[in-house]
């Protein structure tokens, strides 16, 4: 799932202090799971919003709304009328649902709620940490199971740097070095075989702008192009 | 190839010093230092940006010792502030000034400097790194051909704490394949270390310098019966001297080991 952090209240209310009626958009899937952005978040952003606004003399409207997923535009479809009457939207959703948001409402200002920070996991109550850098080129079937890109600060391919410290990570003494989870998850599994290859310098064109078209729908949108 | 590399294959016991680039223009310092030991170390090892803090780049250090010291130099890479383009660069730029001897390291991570929000980059790791300086003496990088070979001796870092232990064989099989000739440790505290290095897989016929560090106020007694001990003992190649906090110390080190 994709993790994300709320703005600092400060950010969002000097973002949002220049429009009359604002609504704060939450996103009913990752960042309500991470309890970030979805329905419950965006009725507390609004109140903290409206009090905010009364006790400095501002003359500004608040709604709430909430959809399944601001990355999908037939439930972008849904805000329509909200969106409406508003002057701007404050999204609570990740970066892509923000973007699109702003996209499929052009003439409404759409404000960023939230900071993403990674596509994690939920480690325990509470608690996400990261898991994956989409790098395009996954490495897992040869690292047992565990990323060296998303784990190690340097994304390290063939083995570990020099800073680890009795298997620490040198930019965290608390933090495991990834390489020492690898190798030992390998060596319990009577892999340690797969580190013996050299791996290859990463093609680093996964920065540019990413697109994918499923096979099944190829035909149609080259017909489009 | 260089006089580094030959001191090596000729069984010496080598003696190798660090030296940091300035934080400013001024090289007077580094150079003197240099010419004061030159005659009395095997190579001097600059630095490149240590501990993620910048300094002068030290391909242009590394040339101005060369030719005005007349010393032995070891240039240190790391894999953190360059893509393969700018190591690549870098190599060639290293080779036209005369120097004969890499020592390819990933770099201290940039949360460790005065700049941690600076954007780190590792491109390639070390081992990729050595695949790269290994092209070069084709002469090729990874694309294409370039208009002439271009050979160093190349080194590379060994860690000496890893965890589990038998985590540090795996780079050191790939370093070495990848066409490191001799391996610089991390700063060791006593010969245990080095004997347990020895015993990796292919350890045997491989140069190993072990790092030594001397503390600005730590006394240094200990560390030269360490550098003998590791002498007398025939398991490392060689001691290599570090004193970052007070490079000066480094002459008082070499007097008590030349």
């Amino acid at each position: 799932m994709i993790v994300a952090e709320r703005k600092p209240f400060k950010e969002i209310a000097v973002a949002a202090s220049g429009f009359r009626k604002v609504l704060v958009a939450g996103c009913g899937t990752c960042v309500a799971v991470c309890l970030t952005g979805g329905e419950k978040e965006a009725g507390i952003l609004a109140t903290q919003l409206d009090m905010a606004a009364q006790l400095g003399d501002r003359e500004q409207v608040f709604s709430v709304g909430c959809v399944e997923r601001q990355c999908d535009r037939e439930f972008l479809e849904e805000l329509g009328p909200q969106i409406a009457e508003a002057d701007a939207v404050i999204s609570m959703a990740c970066g892509a649902g923000i973007q699109f948001l702003a996209e499929a409402y052009p003439d409404t200002p759409v404000l960023a709620g939230v900071n993403t920070t990674f596509i994690g996991v939920n480690e325990d109550v509470g608690v996400w940490t990261e898991r994956c850098r989409s790098c395009r080129n996954c490495v897992l079937s040869i690292t047992g199971g565990v990323c060296p890109i998303s784990l190690c600060p340097k994304g390290m391919l063939n083995g570990p740097c020099g800073g680890a410290d009795k298997g620490k990570c040198e930019t965290d003494r608390e933090r495991d070095c990834a390489w020492s989870v690898i190798y030992r998850r390998l060596e319990s599994t009577g892999r340690l075989i797969n580190l013996e290859e050299v791996i290859e310098a990463r093609d680093h064109r996964d920065l540019l702008p990413g697109r994918q078209v499923h096979p099944a729908y190829e035909r149609r949108y080259s017909a489009h192009e | 190839m260089s006089k580094f590399s030959d001191a090596l294959a000729g069984g010496k016991f080598v003696l190798t010093v660090e030296m940091d680039p300035p934080r400013g223009t001024s090289l007077g310092e580094m150079d003197a230092l240099a010419k004061s030991l030159s005659a009395k170390v095997d190579a001097v090892v600059v630095s490149d940006n240590r501990g993620a803090v910048a300094r002068m780049s030290p391909v242009l250090a590394a040339h101005h010792l060369i030719k005005h010291a007349q010393a032995e130099v070891i240039l240190t890479l790391t894999c953190r502030d360059r893509n393969r383009l700018a190591l690549t660069s870098e190599m060639l730029a290293a080779a036209a000034g005369g120097v004969q001897n890499l020592l390819l390291v990933s770099g201290d991570f940039v949360t460790l400097g005065d700049q941690p929000g600076s954007r780190p980059v590792y491109d390639l790791d070390s081992v990729q790194a050595l695949i790269l300086a290994s092209l070069l003496a084709q002469g090729r990088d990874f694309s294409g051909e370039l208009s002439e070979p271009v050979a160093f001796f190349l080194g590379a870092s060994l860690p000496v704490a890893t965890e589990p232990p038998g985590l540090a064989g795996i780079k050191f099989s790939k370093k070495l394949k990848a066409g490191a000739g001799y391996f610089m440790t991390q700063p060791v505290s006593g010969a245990a270390e080095i004997e347990a290095l020895t015993k990796l897989p292919m350890a045997a016929d491989t140069k190993i310098i072990a790092g030594l560090e001397l503390g600005a106020e730590q006394e240094a007694g200990p560390l030269v019966e360490l550098a003998k001990e590791l002498k007398s003992g025939g398991k490392a190649a060689g001691v290599h001297l570090a004193c970052p906090e007070a490079p000066q110390r480094i002459a008082e080190l070499v007097d008590k080991l030349s």
